[in-house]
């Protein structure tokens, strides 16, 4: 579904993604995880091509991401992606942030578009706030709103770039049940995240990147019993201490 | 002779009907045109085609580096000759004082409304054009829908302001004759021998009403910021 072959990105001299190579199959959960700098929001972000790269080839659904003659937007609308700040349309309501995408993007009628954002709106548990501003919502339910929002485009994948880290702790699990919710239908997945609870529960692979390298890419079983590389030992020891 | 408070309310009238009418409107023609076309100067700027920003660039430091009653002058006399050369006309073609100053104004007041534009845009944080882009909306889409909206709440208040030196800065037109507020008092003030009283009245007009606008946008900025 996803596949980056020896991708490598710079920022000028600074080099963020250096030969990184992966594959996330369809209906797989894959969790990126690493410390901050490491390069992983980038990675996640190349896929969609938000960032670009410079070197390597990139696929998704068998469509190069990095050929110019690829026509980004419609690429994009068939792959949801969460950020960490969320990024709803604060003008907008609740609503209208569900339908927007559907309506531009893929050409449904407001009817349609309104009655899927709200089925969706539904399932992550908020109907009752469709015509509040994102103003007015928590963190955490902005965040599901945003996942919400992806899913509404009927996305063959979805991408999560640290979707709970501007959480306060007592939000991160309603987002979290809404993302495992998601991985046990089946739902292709990147996520970019450090909750390692998340990735034992659902993850089929877990990637460990750390300067702009993927230097851990194995099953979560592997990963978690006997990570080979003395970087991500440390790192586990120091994010599972707790 | 004393101040004679008579030839104001005799000429009053005249003053508002022609002389304020043609101010009022040349104020919100040019800032509709203005706040378009630095708009769009602004998304020409903040381009990654270099050839584009720098276009744009360039235009913008340019007016902005010309005093305003230069480019009035230059616009009024220049325009005919370039009108009739794009027409392929041997005459000048005929423009009016009207439709050169409302050129002019338009033009001019881009630039600086592009400024203004343009810092709107850039308070846009990152992750909205992302979020747009994630959705599948092109550039134009994610500029209409996502970015615009908001640079343009967050800049009404500057925008207004802006607009409130526009309409004091209309009263430059009497250079070429046009007959504006300040155009129609100083005709009655030459005619009547009535200067004092004409341009102090002018000065009162357009300070309880450049003031008061400004009153109002202090309001708005504080209802804004709020949010």
């Amino acid at each position: 579904m996803i596949s980056l072959k020896n991708v490598s990105k710079w920022y000028g001299s600074f080099q963020v993604l250096n030969d990184c190579s992966t594959e996330v199959a369809k209906g797989e959960v894959v969790v990126v995880c690493g410390p901050s700098g490491s390069g992983k929001s980038t990675l996640i972000k190349c896929v969609n091509a938000l960032e670009p790269f410079q070197k390597g080839e990139i696929l998704v659904d068998g469509v190069a991401v990095g050929d110019p003659k690829t026509n980004l937007p419609k690429l994009r609308s068939r792959v949801g992606m969460v950020f960490q700040h969320f990024e709803l349309f604060p003008h907008m309501t609740v609503t209208q942030n569900l339908t927007l995408g559907q309506v531009k993007a893929l050409g449904r009628s407001e009817t349609e578009a309104r009655e899927k954002g709200l089925k969706l709106l539904e399932r992550v548990g908020l109907l009752g706030h469709k015509d509040k501003y994102p103003g007015q919502l928590s963190g955490g339910q902005q965040q599901r709103v945003a996942i919400a929002r992806a899913l509404s485009m009927d996305p063959i994948a979805m991408l999560f770039d640290e979707p709970t880290s501007a959480l306060d702790p007592e939000m991160i699990n309603e987002v979290l049940d809404v993302m495992v919710e998601l991985a046990r239908e089946g739902m292709t997945m990147m996520v970019v995240t450090h909750e390692m609870g998340f990735a034992r529960k659902v993850a089929h692979r877990v990637i460990f990147m750390d300067a702009g390298r993927i230097i851990e890419d194995a099953k979560k079983e592997e990963f978690f019993g006997t990570p080979r590389s003395e970087r991500a030992q440390i790192f586990l020891s120091k994010i599972l201490h707790h | 002779m004393g101040f004679d408070f008579d030839v104001i309310e005799r000429s009053m009238p005249y003053l508002f009907r022609e002389g304020m009418t043609f101010t009022v409107t040349l104020t919100l023609l040019a800032m509709t045109g203005g706040v378009i076309f630095g708009t769009l100067l602004a998304m020409m700027r903040l381009s990654a085609l270099k050839p584009v920003s720098i276009l744009a660039g360039a235009y913008v430091n340019l007016m902005r580096s010309i005093p305003l009653l230069l480019v009035i002058f230059w616009f009024f006399f220049l325009v005919p000759y370039i009108g009739a050369w794009i027409t392929g006309s041997s005459q000048p073609i005929k423009i009016g004082a009207w439709m050169s100053a409302v050129i002019t104004f338009t033009m001019f007041e881009a630039a600086y409304y592009c400024e203004i534009m343009r810092a709107g845009i850039q308070s846009i944080a990152r992750g909205q054009v992302w979020s747009g882009y994630a959705l599948g909306l092109n550039y134009w889409q994610t500029m209409a829908q996502i970015v615009l909206p908001q640079a343009f709440r967050n800049m009404l208040p500057v925008l207004l302001t802006q607009t409130i030196i526009l309409f004091q800065d209309t009263s430059l037109v009497y250079v070429i004759s046009a007959t504006d507020f300040l155009g129609a008092a100083a005709k009655i003030a030459n005619r009547d021998y009535r200067l004092v009283e004409m341009y102090s009245f002018v000065a009162v007009v357009y300070f309880i009403i450049s003031y008061s606008l400004s009153l109002l946008v202090k309001h708005l900025q504080e209802r804004i910021a709020i949010r």
